[in-house]
Order: C-alpha cells, then structure tokens, then sequence
C-alpha cells in the first residue's frame, strides 16, 4: 500500500500539479480583494464579513469544480498509452490501487484548503484587519468543506476512470454544481443537495455549538451517504473495468 | 480546403456527444428556471411588475456561466481528439496549413456555440409561453439576451482553444475555465476590460451592443494571437 501510495506520489509530482493547486489561494484573494465589505460594515466582525462573502463563491463553485480536475490528473499518466495495463500488471490488487487514488486526491483538496486559508489570513492583513483572527471559526469552515468533498471527489475518480478525456468528466461535475446556485436558496431542498454541502459546510452563518455548522442528521445522511454510494460504484466499476 | 479540413472535424465529433452538450447548455438553463418556477412560481411573480423582464432576468443570471464552462468543455473535448491519441503529428502532416486546421477547429467551436444560442432562444421563448408570462411578448429582450452573450464571449472561446491546443495536460485549460466562471460569476466587481465579464452584457455606459463590438474584436485578435502560436509550435 505504502508503495503504490509512493508511486502515485512520484507521478503526481511529474505532472503539472502545482500551477492548479495554487489557483485555489488566488481565487480567494481575488474574491477576498474585491468584495465589497462595506455593505456590511459594522454588522460583524470585519473577519466574518470577509469570510462570509469569500466563502460564498469558493465553496459554491470553485472547491466542487477543482476536485474534479484533480481526480481527472490523478488518472491522466493511466490513461495514455495504456498506462492502466501497465500498472495493474504489477503486484497490486485493484482496490488498493483505488483507494491509493482517491486518498491522493483527498490530500490534494486538504492542501488546497489550507492554502485558501492562508489566503483568508493575507486577506485580513492587506486590509487590516484589527479584531482578533476567529480561528475556532475557521478551522471549523476549512476543515468542514473539506469532509464535504468526500463524496463529490468518489463520484469525480469514478468518472475519470471511466472517461479517457478531462472534458467528460468536468461535463458531469459541471452538470451538477451549477444548480447549487438556485439548491442553496431552498430551505426544503438545499441540505439534500450533495453538491451544496461545500458551501452548507463552510457557511460560517450556521450553528456554533456543534462541530460543524452542518446538523449531525445531515451530514451523515447526505454527505456520508452520497459519498458510500459513489465510492462503492467507482470502487466496483474499477473491479471490473476491463484495462 | 476549408471546406474539406471543416467537413473532417465535424466527422471528428459525430457520437462524441458534443451535439448532446450544445444541446445540453442551454436546456440545462431553462431546466434550472423550470425548477425555480415549478417550487415558487406564486412568489417568483410577487417579485416583480414585469414578469417577462424578470424571468428572463433570471434565465439569464445563468446564461454567462453556461457559456464560460460549455466553451471549456468544448474546446478541450474537440482539441483531445488529436492530443490524446498524439494524433496532431498526422493531422498536420497532410497537405494541409497549420493556420487552416486551426481555423476548422475555431470554426466548428463557434458554430456549436451558435447552436446553442439559437437552442437558449427558442427555449427562453417556449417555457416563458408555458409559464404566462402575459401577452406582451419582449421579442427584442429575448433574441439580445439569447445572441448577445455568445458573441461577446468569442474572446474567450479564443483563449481558451489557444490553452488547449498548447497544452499537453489537459488539465490546465479546465482549470482556466473554472478561473473564467468565478469571474464571470463576480462579474458585478469586475472592471469593463476583462473578457470574462462580457458574456453577462455589463458594462459601465449600459449599452450590450459594446460587448457585442468588444468580443468581435477582442476575439478576433486572441485568435490570431492563437492562431500564429499554434503555427509557430514544433509538433509532438
């Protein structure tokens, strides 16, 4: 395991993947940069005004579209020239060479999330920012948003498996994260939503008490049943894809 | 030879699904209003004196991120036909022009995308006579709001077959057009120079027609920029 783990490594490190993992901090600055905070001036902790308007498109949008372009990298050396052959005639079972995957992918969007956080801090700095940094907050937004890709990321290494282009797969993901802009306005509909659980689980507005912002019911019975259905799918189309 | 070179490339894409995803954007776009209006049709009309104007409103919020991201799909899927099979080398090696393959490639993108502004048209039209929207028909507003956009984003279809013609990893075109839709969709902050922001008809003299100009022109130059790039390259 350690070394199918380390051989994914090495041809991660090979493939470009630096210049997509810091478009996540740039987009937050430019989100973070550019929001208007007067409009809320004085409701709030300046850091909850620009973690509130930050957040609103990088879990919206951004943090479901970049895990699927990561899922795609993570099978692009596989799929060319008959990459998956090659590796699946070494001493390995197909679901470790899976679980390998999605686990990369998985630190991929933790690194990506920490980088964002970084971002949010820069953010505070350049405007100056005096109230103290809410870290309990934060780390409850990052570290939430990230539980919530579980799901979306088993659905994305599936469809990579299962397409040889990058378009296809971004097709599908696209297909289901642009209708989280209306999901997230509906209060019967919108904790349903798989793709709106991102932003549900980054939106600083919700309940403090728990450990996440997110009730207990909902994040076991959409997140962690979206993201058993879809890894159990990919895991079984992985068994039987024929290579 | 155009004509020939343009007759290849749309063989290239027959039951690849891309006539499904240029019918798929704008259906998708009217879909996510027949979902709004099916949950709160009674409160979407409250909302307003003129429901025409507002319901095209809203197909339109959406209009400019189908664009952006239907035209990163696009470009990828039509340039991974040659770069995933390393197939560029025997494109060019026949008697062909390297600016001429890439003009056949522009040009099947530029249709498809024609396409499906014609499609969002008619679907505007045919789901807001479903609704009752009264019988004061905005002809004008639906034929700007559904040809308008696609024209103002050709700027962006050029940059973006520029990335995906150069690059070998496909993922970083995918990953400009995720950086465009995040822009298109904070469009309202965004200054009147970026291409992004053209597909959402915004600009600060009020007046779609500029964006329109814009994205002609705008897009004809990063084609060419693109273009002579594709020409200038060593094929792998």
């Amino acid at each position: 395991m350690v070394g199918i783990l380390r051989s994914e490594w090495l041809k991660l490190r090979k493939s470009k993947i630096l210049p997509i993992i810091f478009v996540g901090p740039l987009i937050g600055l430019f989100i973070g940069l550019t929001y208007n905070m007067d409009l809320l001036e004085g409701v709030a902790n300046d850091w909850y005004i620009a973690l509130m308007g930050m957040n609103f498109t990088y879990a919206l949008l951004f943090l479901p579209l970049i895990t699927g372009v990561l899922a795609s990298v993570i099978c692009r050396y596989e799929h060319q020239a008959g990459g998956w052959k090659q590796l699946l005639a070494m001493p390995v079972t197909r679901g470790k060479v899976f679980i390998s995957k999605y686990a990369l992918v998985m630190l991929l969007v933790m690194v990506i999330q920490l980088l964002y956080l970084a971002s949010v801090y820069t953010v505070g700095m350049i405007k100056g920012f005096t109230t103290p940094f809410p870290i309990d907050i934060v780390w409850k937004s990052i570290f939430g948003g990230w539980v919530a890709t579980l799901p979306l990321v088993a659905l994305q290494l599936w469809m990579s498996m299962l397409f040889k282009s990058f378009a296809a797969p971004f097709a599908v993901n696209v297909i289901f994260t642009l209708p989280t802009i209306l999901a997230i306005n509906s209060e019967t509909y919108g904790p349903y939503y798989p793709w709106g659980q991102p932003f549900m689980m980054m939106y600083i507005g919700g309940k403090e008490g728990d450990v996440f912002f997110i009730p207990w019911d909902q994040l076991l019975l959409v997140v962690g049943g979206s993201f058993v259905l879809f890894f159990l799918c990919g895991y079984i189309y992985f068994q039987r894809k024929a290579v | 030879m155009i004509k020939k070179l343009l007759s290849v490339e749309f063989l290239k894409i027959k039951r690849k699904g891309f006539w499904f995803l240029t019918f798929l954007g704008p259906f998708g776009v009217i879909a996510l209003q027949m979902v709004n209006y099916g949950v709160r049709k009674d409160y979407l009309l409250q909302q307003s004196e003129n429901d025409w104007q507002y319901y095209l409103a809203n197909v339109s919020s959406f209009t400019p991120l189908a664009i952006v991201l239907g035209i990163a799909i696009l470009t990828s899927f039509l340039t991974s036909i040659e770069s995933e099979t390393n197939a560029w080398k025997q494109l060019i090696a026949l008697p062909v022009s390297k600016w001429s393959v890439y003009l056949a490639k522009f040009t099947v993108l530029a249709f498809l995308l024609v396409v499906s502004s014609l499609l969002l048209m008619v679907f505007t039209f045919g789901f807001g006579l479903f609704l009752g929207l009264g019988s004061d028909i905005p002809y004008n507003s639906i034929l700007t709001l559904s040809l308008y956009p696609v024209v103002a984003a050709l700027p962006v279809l050029a940059l973006q077959l520029w990335i995906a013609t150069v690059s070998k990893n496909q993922g970083i075109p995918i990953t400009t057009g995720i950086m465009g839709v995040i822009f298109a969709y904070s469009a309202y902050v965004l200054p009147d120079w970026m291409i992004w922001k053209w597909p959402t008809l915004r600009n600060e003299w009020g007046d779609p027609i500029i964006n329109v100009l814009l994205g002609l022109g705008v897009g004809f130059l990063l084609y060419i920029a693109g273009m002579l790039d594709f020409a200038r390259r060593d094929v792998k």
